[in-house]
C-alpha cells in the first residue's frame, strides 16, 4: 500500500502547509496584528490565486493527454474583454454577458484541437498561435480602452446569499472537486490518462483519441474563460492586456501540483493546489523588507525546488 | 468443405515502394484455429493490421460469413468482435494492470462511473488463468516484457470476440506459460471462437492450430491441413526453396557441429558471487568463460531478466560481487558496465533496443561507433558496415535510411541483435536475442554468436526458447524463482530435464547457488 504523503496531493498539500507556516513565523509582528496569517489576508489570496487555479485545472488536463496549452492567458484576458463589453457597451446582465465570455474560451478550445487533431500540429505551435490570436482580438475590440465593470457592478452583493468574495475561491474548489471525480472516477479521465501515457495504444485499443483531445482543449478553454470572467469581476475590468504571461504560471502552477510535462500523469486537485503555493509566495514576498527585487527570483527557485524534491519522493515510492 | 468464416479476398497494401501485400486472398473456417506464417516482413502483421481497423488496404475486401466486413477505425473492429493482440505489445506504462486491460472498455455502473471492484475481480480471475505473477493494481512500469505480453493477452481474453487474432503472443514466454495459454484459447475454441495465430515457433502452431497459411513476399502461398503436412514443407513453403541445410525437424532450431568442449582459462570472464536483488533474485553465483555460451533458462518471474540488467547496471544489487576477467567491478550506471566490456542485447526491442528516430544505418552502426570513440563520423565506412550487417542478417528493407518503425517486427529485432554483435566486448549479454525471428535469421543470429565465441567473447544468454539454448549453450543455467537452481551441461541436456529443474521443487543437480 502507499504511503499517505506518496500520495500526490496530500505531499503538495504539506508544502503548502509548511509554506504557510513559514511565513507565519518569519512575518511575525513585534507588535499588533499579523501582516500575513489574518482573514482578509487569507480572502485576498484565495480570490487572486482562484484565477489561476481555476484555469490550471484545465492545464492539467490538457497536460495529461500528453499536450499544452500556451493560450490560457490570452482567454482570460480576452474573456475579460468580452464580458466587458456586453456588460458595459451592450448593457447586458452580468450573467449573459458572461456566458458570451465563455465562448471566448469554447472558440479557442475548439480551435486549437482543430489545429492538434485535424491539421496535426503540434499542440505547443498550434496554442502558440491561437494565444497570439485571441491576444491579438483584445486589443482590436477595445482599440487600448477598457471597459469598466466596477461602475455598473452592485456594491457588497451576494450570490446566492454569499458575499462576492467568497464566490472565486468556492468557485474553483467546486470545480477542482468535480473534475478530481471525473478524472479518477469516470471513462473520460480513464481516456484523458490513457491517450497521455501511450497514444497508438490508445488508438490501437479502439480510443478515440482525437475526440479524447479534443475534449481536453476545449474543456481547458472553458475553464481560462471562467477564470477570465472572475478575473474581469474580482479586477472590475475588461481590458486586452490582463493575464498577460499568465499562461506560465498556470502551466507551473499545474506541474507544481504533480503533473508531468511528458503527460499520463497529475492531478487536477494538485494543480489547484499549486496555484495555493504560488498566491502565496506572490502574496507574502511584498512583505518581506528587502525582498522586492528578489521575488521572481525565490519563485524560480520554488518551482524548480519543489518538483525535484517531488521527483525524489516519486523514486523513493517505486524503490 | 470450409464453412465460410473469415475470408480475405485480394488484400494488397503498400507502405510507398514497399509492396508489403499483394493481392492475399484465403479463406478461415467459423470457428477454426488457423495459423498464418511466413518469413520476416512477408506481410502477417500487417494483414492482421488490415482485420483489425488499423490499416486500410489499397484494395481487396474482407467477408464474415459471406458478409462484407469494413472497419475503418479499430474501435469498429472490436464492436464487431475482433479480439487483438499486437505484436508490438502497447501498454499503458502509467497505468495499472487492471487500467491497462480495460483501457477503453471500462466496466461503468449506471451513472457512468467506473466499476473498479468488477474491473479488478475480473482481471484478477483473467490473471490467474493465465497464471501471470502480478497484481491488478501493480503499475503497467513495473511489469517485466513477458509478463506484459501475457497482459497484452488478457485484454484480449477480457471481453467476448468472435475472432481472437493473436500476432506473435508467446515470444517471450516458455513452454509452461504458453501451455496456460493455449489452455485458455481451446477453451474459448469450443466456445465457437474463430482463432487466426502467428508465429515463428512451428511447434506451437502444430499445436494450436488446424490449418496453416503459408505467406511469402506478401503474397499468398498455400493453406495446408496440419494432420497431413509435414513442417518441412511448411519451412520449405515460407522461404520458397529447399530450406537451409541444417534447419532441423519439427523444433525449427538449427543445431551446430558439436563445438569443441572450450577450455576453462584461469579466470572467467565473467564472475558473479552471492548477486541479490530482491525481491527479484537472491544469492546467485556463476561464472562464464571466455569463448563460453552460457543458456540461462527459467520461467516467467524467475529473475532472468533483472540478473543481466543488474549486470548491466541498469538497477542496483543489493549485495554480490561481480568480476570480469578477474577483476571485480562496481557497475553503478549502464557507462561503467560498458568501460568494464559488457554488452547487453536488451528484451524489449520497442522500449530499449531501438531509435525510432534514427536510420536503419545509424541504428546498426552506433553501438560500434560509440565503442571506437570517433567523434567524426565517416560516412563511407558507415555505409559498408551497414550494408554488411544488412546482408548478414538478412534485414529486409527498402533503403538503409528507412527508420524502424516501418520495420517488420522480426527485422526490428535483426537490428537490436546484430549491432551488439558486431561490436567485441568481452562480455555479451543477451536476453531473448532471437524474439519473433523467422527460421533463417535465427539460424544467422546463432552462427553469429557462435563465431564471437570462438573469437573469445563470454556470452550469457537468456531465451525462452528452449530448443534454442538447447542448441546453443555450452552450459545451462536453471533459474527458479529467484534462486539458481541448478547446472546443466548443454551437451546432455533435455527439454525435459531442464524443465525439470525449472518448475519442480527438485534440485537434481547441487544447487549452484552457493547457499548450501
Ligand atoms: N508502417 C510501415 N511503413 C513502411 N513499411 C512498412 C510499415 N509496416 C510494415 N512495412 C513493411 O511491410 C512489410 C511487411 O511487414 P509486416 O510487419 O507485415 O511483416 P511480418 O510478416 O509481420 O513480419 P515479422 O515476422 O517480422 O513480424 C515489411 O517489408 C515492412 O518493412
Ligand atoms: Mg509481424
Amino acid at each position: 500500500m502507499k504511503q499517505l504523503w506518496q500520495v500526490r496531493e496530500v505531499s503538495t498539500l504539506m508544502i503548502l502547509v509548511l509554506e504557510v507556516a513559514f511565513f507565519t513565523w518569519y512575518l511575525w509582528p513585534s507588535d499588533g496584528g499579523h501582516p500575513f496569517l489574518n482573514v482578509g489576508n487569507a480572502l485576498l489570496i484565495l480570490k487572486y490565486s482562484s484565477i489561476y487555479g481555476i484555469a490550471a485545472i484545465g492545464a492539467a488536463i490538457v497536460i495529461i493527454t500528453g499536450g499544452i496549452d500556451l493560450s490560457s492567458g490570452a482567454v482570460i484576458g480576452l474573456t475579460s474583454v468580452v464580458t466587458g463589453y456586453f456588460f458595459v457597451q451592450a448593457d447586458w446582465s452580468l450573467t449573459a454577458s458572461a456566458l458570451m465570455g465563455l465562448m471566448v474560451g469554447l472558440s479557442a478550445g475548439l480551435a486549437s484541437s482543430w489545429l492538434i487533431v485535424g491539421m496535426r500540429l503540434p499542440p505547443f505551435i498550434a496554442t502558440l498561435g491561437v494565444m497570439g490570436i485571441w491576444r491579438g482580438a483584445g486589443y482590436i475590440i477595445t482599440e487600448a480602452r477598457f471597459y469598466d465593470l466596477s461602475a455598473k457592478l452592485p456594491r457588497n452583493w451576494t450570490v446566492v446569499g454569499v458575499s462576492i468574495d467568497w464566490v472565486p475561491p468556492l468557485v474553483m474548489v467546486a470545480l477542482a472537486g468535480t473534475f478530481q471525480v471525473l478524472m479518477k472516477r469516470f471513462q473520460w479521465g480513464r481516456a484523458i490518462f490513457a491517450v497521455g501515457g501511450n497514444e497508438t495504444a490508445a488508438l490501437f485499443s479502439g480510443l478515440r483519441v482525437g475526440l479524447v483531445k479534443t475534449t481536453a482543449y476545449v474543456t481547458a478553454g472553458l475553464l481560462a474563460a471562467i477564470s477570465g470572467v472572475v478575473l474581469a469581476v474580482v479586477q472590475g475590468q475588461g481590458k486586452a492586456d490582463l493575464a498577460n504571461g499568465y499562461e506560465l504560471d498556470i502551466i507551473a502552477s499545474a506541474v507544481v501540483g504533480g503533473t508531468s510535462l511528458t503527460g499520463g500523469r497529475g492531478s487536477v486537485a494538485g494543480a489547484v493546489l499549486g496555484a495555493l503555493i504560488f498566491g502565496v509566495l506572490r502574496n507574502a514576498l511584498p512583505q518581506i523588507p528587502g525582498a522586492t527585487f528578489y521575488d521572481r527570483v525565490i519563485v524560480g527557485l520554488a518551482v524548480i525546488v519543489i518538483v525535484v524534491m517531488d521527483q525524489i519522493m516519486v523514486r523513493r515510492g517505486e524503490a | 468443405m470450409i464453412t465460410a468464416g473469415l475470408e480475405f479476398c485480394d488484400v494488397a497494401k503498400a507502405f510507398g515502394a514497399v509492396q508489403a501485400l499483394r493481392g492475399v486472398s484465403f479463406t478461415i473456417a467459423a470457428g477454426d484455429a488457423h495459423a498464418c506464417v511466413g518469413e520476416n516482413g512477408a506481410g502477417k502483421s500487417t494483414l492482421l493490421k488490415i482485420l483489425a481497423g488499423i490499416i486500410r488496404p489499397d484494395r481487396g475486401a474482407l467477408s464474415w460469413a459471406g458478409e462484407r466486413i469494413h472497419f475503418s477505425t479499430p474501435r469498429e473492429a472490436l464492436e464487431h468482435g475482433i479480439g487483438m493482440v499486437y505484436q508490438e505489445m502497447l501498454a499503458f506504462p502509467n497505468l495499472s494492470v487492471t487500467a491497462n486491460i480495460f483501457a477503453g472498455r471500462e466496466i461503468t455502473n449506471r451513472w457512468g462511473v467506473l466499476d473498479e471492484r468488477a474491473m479488478r475481480a475480473r482481471t484478477q480471475e483473467l490473471l490467474m488463468q493465465l497464471h501471470v505473477p502480478v497484481t491488478p493494481d501493480t503499475s503497467m512500469q513495473h511489469v517485466s516484457t513477458a509478463c506484459a505480453q501475457l497482459v497484452q493477452v488478457a485484454r484480449a481474453l477480457a471481453f467476448d470476440c468472435r475472432v481472437l487474432v493473436l500476432d506473435e503472443p508467446t515470444t517471450s514466454l516458455t513452454d509452461a506459460e504458453v501451455d496456460h495459454l493455449f489452455g485458455v484459447v481451446t477453451r474459448l475454441r469450443q466456445q465457437g471462437v474463430t482463432v487466426l495465430f502467428v508465429s515463428h515457433r512451428l511447434p506451437e502452431v502444430y499445436r494450436l492450430c488446424d490449418r496453416i497459411t503459408v505467406l511469402r513476399d506478401g503474397q499468398f502461398v498455400d493453406t495446408f491441413e496440419r494432420a497431413t503436412t509435414p513442417s518441412d514443407d511448411i519451412v520449405r513453403a515460407m522461404v520458397g526453396r529447399e530450406p537451409p541445410r541444417r534447419v532441423p525437424h519439427s523444433s525449427s532450431v538449427p543445431q551446430f557441429p558439436s563445438s569443441p568442449v572450450p577450455q576453462f582459462p584461469s579466470s572467467p570472464a565473467l564472475q558473479v558471487r552471492g548477486l541479490s536483488r530482491r525481491p527479484a533474485f537472491e544469492d546467485v553465483s556463476f561464472q562464464v568463460a571466455p569463448g563460453e555460451i552460457v543458456g540461462m533458462f527459467g520461467l516467467v518471474g524467475s529473475g532472468r531478466t533483472e540478473i543481466l540488467e543488474t549486470l548491466f547496471g541498469l538497477a542496483t544489487p543489493d549485495a554480490g560481487q561481480v568480476a570480469v576477467d578477474g577483476q571485480a567491478i562496481y557497475v553503478r550506471s549502464t557507462r561503467d558496465a560498458a568501460r568494464a566490456g559488457l554488452a547487453l542485447v536488451p528484451e524489449n526491442r520497442q522500449r530499449q533496443g531501438l531509435f525510432f528516430n534514427l536510420s536503419l544505418r545509424h541504428n546498426l552502426v552506433l553501438p560500434l561507433a560509440a565503442k571506437q570513440g570517433v567523434g567524426l563520423i565517416r560516412d563511407a565506412g558507415e555505409e559498408t558496415a551497414a550494408r554488411a550487417q544488412v546482408e548478414a542478417l538478412t534485414i529486409k528493407a527498402p533503403h538503409l535510411k528507412v527508420t524502424p518503425d516501418a520495420l517488420s517486427g522480426g527485422n526490428q529485432q535483426k537490428i537490436v541483435a546484430g549491432k551488439w554483435l558486431a561490436t567485441t566486448p568481452k562480455v555479451l549479454l543477451l536476453d531473448e536475442p532471437t524474439k519473433g525471428v523467422d527460421v533463417g535469421a535465427k539460424f544467422e543470429i546463432h552462427n553469429l554468436i557462435r563465431h564471437q565465441a570462438d573469437a573469445g567473447m563470454a556470452c550469457l544468454m537468456v531465451s525462452s526458447d528452449l530448443p534454442e539454448v538447447l542448441a546453443l549453450a555450452d552450459r545451462i543455467l536453471v533459474m527458479r524463482e529467484g534462486h539458481l537452481r541448478g547446472e546443466l551441461p548443454g551437451a546432455g541436456a533435455t527439454e525435459e530435464t531442464v524443465m525439470r529443474l525449472a518448475t519442480h521443487d527438485v534440485d537434481l543437480d547441487r544447487p549452484a547457488g552457493g547457499n548450501a
